[in-house]
């Protein structure tokens, strides 16, 4: 029998962002923030459901997230959603990753467990960090090809892709070996779970893995092996003077456009 | 002596925009430390690049001399070499998308820390590079360090303010011509094409008239472009005003748009998420005209006035 086209699906729980509240110090209050699958990961993973609709029938869907025991949630998630297999990377040497860190996680999670895949299919970032790093960082420690903003595909072979990259800037089309990373922009998401998919979710068994399950050397994860470290973070925005304006408003207005365009008194 | 590089993208006019406002800020900003760029430039466009870039205030200019398209893999093939050839305290590359799928995979390469899209660039006093980027939807400033060399980060085009002055230097043009072995490529650049949309020169003009959802249509929104067009202000838009279909990305402020820096941005009709206000920052001055008194924009505007925006536009308009 043929082999399984191996689709790994990487996922990742995030704050919800619309739903912030501030400490009186002007950080972020963690606790009782709901959690939500990054909305960018949502459309990785519908993108890999319908490569196996449509592409490739034999597809075997891999999910995968590294972060705490509570982070099963996604998964289930994405298994009601269409993921045939699940895997929950949590160690507490994985904790306190950056961009690096979790790109070389989640890489020897590949190389330990699937090392014959097919494809790795990532949302373009994630909305809590917006860094839109991971995917290109692991790309590069598993030495595959990456097409990042992958709009759509124009070919898949048993060996290679063609697929179009359409960014702000440019659009690009490309032709990459297989294995290959690709990243998906946010797109609208129609993927609705039924009773049978929850019951089937509920029923498959997530597996969990530790560093030394990945073969992971601890002082490339977590904390440990990551450069970069938050110095200070502080609320946004600067104070402004804030008059509100009165009756006289339009001849303020037009006042203000005409000192805008002489230059005068802007220069602090 | 901190040695900084720059990578400046390029294009048939030159060093784009983006990486013009690295380099200005930096020779501006950082006056005693060693500014270089490296450019990957094609040969039709070595002469526009050096022209743009001979007097720019660098002490060196790389010149790495290569045809072929964008390939991610080409790309930071050649720079991760570069880097490890010629050592740098810092490194800076600005966040277009080009930017920002190159840098990781380079980052990867050399096992060193990255900040992606960073709004701010300081170096305190012990030669660290301090790197500020908005995070959680740009509601949390957090300014990163990194303990590996080069300190790496993406600079967000439109975040540093670009300056003509900078001081006078002679600047070493240096030509290299970095080889790559295509028989290890695993992807290949079909084809490419730029999207023309892409001049950002309005982000800094004087006056920025915005427009959001308070507009209620489309066809208020073309009120915008009208002021505009009478008054030579540039025209921009909200998220929400872009998501409904009333204007183009290209236009687009904001956390997932462009950060502006106008001496006046006049926003109509805009709430003030978060992630827009991130976007405005660096405008000298802000009017917020809304009918909400208590919408977010006008606690964070220099001058809040409480109106109907379409009413406000139709005057002005026809005061013009």
């Amino acid at each position: 029998m043929d082999k399984n086209f191996k689709i790994i699906v990487f996922v990742k729980q995030v704050p919800d962002t619309d739903d912030i509240k501030w400490t009186e110090n002007n950080t972020i209050q963690r606790e009782g923030l709901d959690s939500v699958m990054n909305p960018y990961d949502l459309s990785a993973l519908q993108y890999a459901v319908e490569i196996k609709k449509y592409r490739k029938k034999n597809a075997k869907i891999i999910v995968a997230t590294m972060g705490p025991p509570q982070a099963k949630d996604v998964l289930k998630e994405a298994l009601a959603l269409g993921a045939d297999e699940a895997y929950l990377l949590s160690d507490k040497k994985f904790s306190g990753a950056d961009t690096l860190a979790t790109a070389y996680t989640l890489s020897q999670f590949v190389k330990t467990i699937h090392p014959d895949f097919d494809m790795i299919v990532c949302g373009q970032q994630a909305v809590d960090g917006d860094t839109a790093q991971t995917p290109s960082s692991m790309a590069e420690k598993l030495g595959i090809a990456q097409i990042t903003s992958c709009k759509s595909i124009e070919e898949l072979a048993d060996e290679y892709i063609t697929a179009i990259k359409d960014t702000r800037d440019f659009v690009s089309t490309i032709k990459a070996k297989l294995p290959v990373l690709i990243t998906i922009d946010a797109q609208g998401t129609y993927l609705q779970p039924r009773i049978n998919d929850y019951i089937r979710a509920q029923d498959t068994e997530i597996s969990m893995l530790s560093a030394s399950e990945i073969c992971a050397d601890t002082a490339k994860t977590g904390f440990s092996g990551s450069p970069t470290y938050v110095k200070r973070a502080y609320r946004a925005m600067k104070e402004r003077k804030h008059t509100e304006a009165g009756e006289n408003y339009i001849q303020l207005i037009k006042e203000e456009m005409d000192r805008a365009k002489s230059c005068e008194g802007m220069n602090d | 002596m901190t040695k900084i590089l720059v990578f400046v993208q390029t294009d048939e006019n030159g060093a784009i925009k983006a990486s013009e406002e690295i380099v200005s800020y930096c020779v501006n900003n950082f006056q005693s430390a060693e500014i270089n760029a490296a450019a990957i430039v094609q040969h039709e466009q070595l002469e526009a690049v050096r022209n743009s870039l001979s007097n720019a205030g660098l002490n060196n200019l790389y010149l790495l001399i290569n045809d072929s398209l964008f390939s991610t893999e080409i790309y930071s093939g050649i720079l991760s070499e570069f880097l490890q050839e010629n050592g740098h305290d810092v490194f800076l590359i600005s966040a277009t998308p080009l930017g920002r799928e190159l840098a990781p995979r380079i980052a990867s390469r050399l096992d060193i820390g990255l900040t992606a899209d960073c709004t701010e660039i300081g170096i305190d006093e012990n030669n660290m590079l301090l790197a500020t980027r908005p995070t959680y939807g740009g509601k949390l400033m957090a300014t990163i360090l990194s303990k590996t060399f080069p300190q790496f980060a993406t600079v967000r085009p439109g975040a540093l303010k670009y300056t003509k002055c900078h001081p006078e230097k002679n600047t070493n043009i240096i030509e290299k011509y970095p080889e790559i072995d295509s028989s290890k490529l695993l992807s290949e650049v079909i084809s490419f094409q730029k999207k023309n949309v892409q001049n950002t020169d309005w982000t800094t003009s004087d006056i920025i008239i915005a427009g959001g959802r308070g507009l209620g249509s489309k066809e208020n929104f073309e009120l915008i472009y009208k002021l505009c067009e009478l008054t030579g202000a540039k025209p921009a838009a909200s998220r929400c005003a872009v998501e409904l279909g009333w204007a183009e990305p290209s236009i687009q402020v904001g956390q997932t748009g462009f950060s502006v820096s106008p001496k006046l941005y006049i926003a109509f009709g805009i709430s003030g998420a978060m992630q827009h206000l991130v976007g405005i920052e660096n405008a000298d001055r802000i009017i917020a005209v809304n009918t909400d008194k208590n919408a977010p924009i006008m606690q964070s505007s220099d001058i809040a006035v409480t109106a109907d925006a379409v009413e406000t536009l139709k005057t002005l308009i026809s005061d013009s």
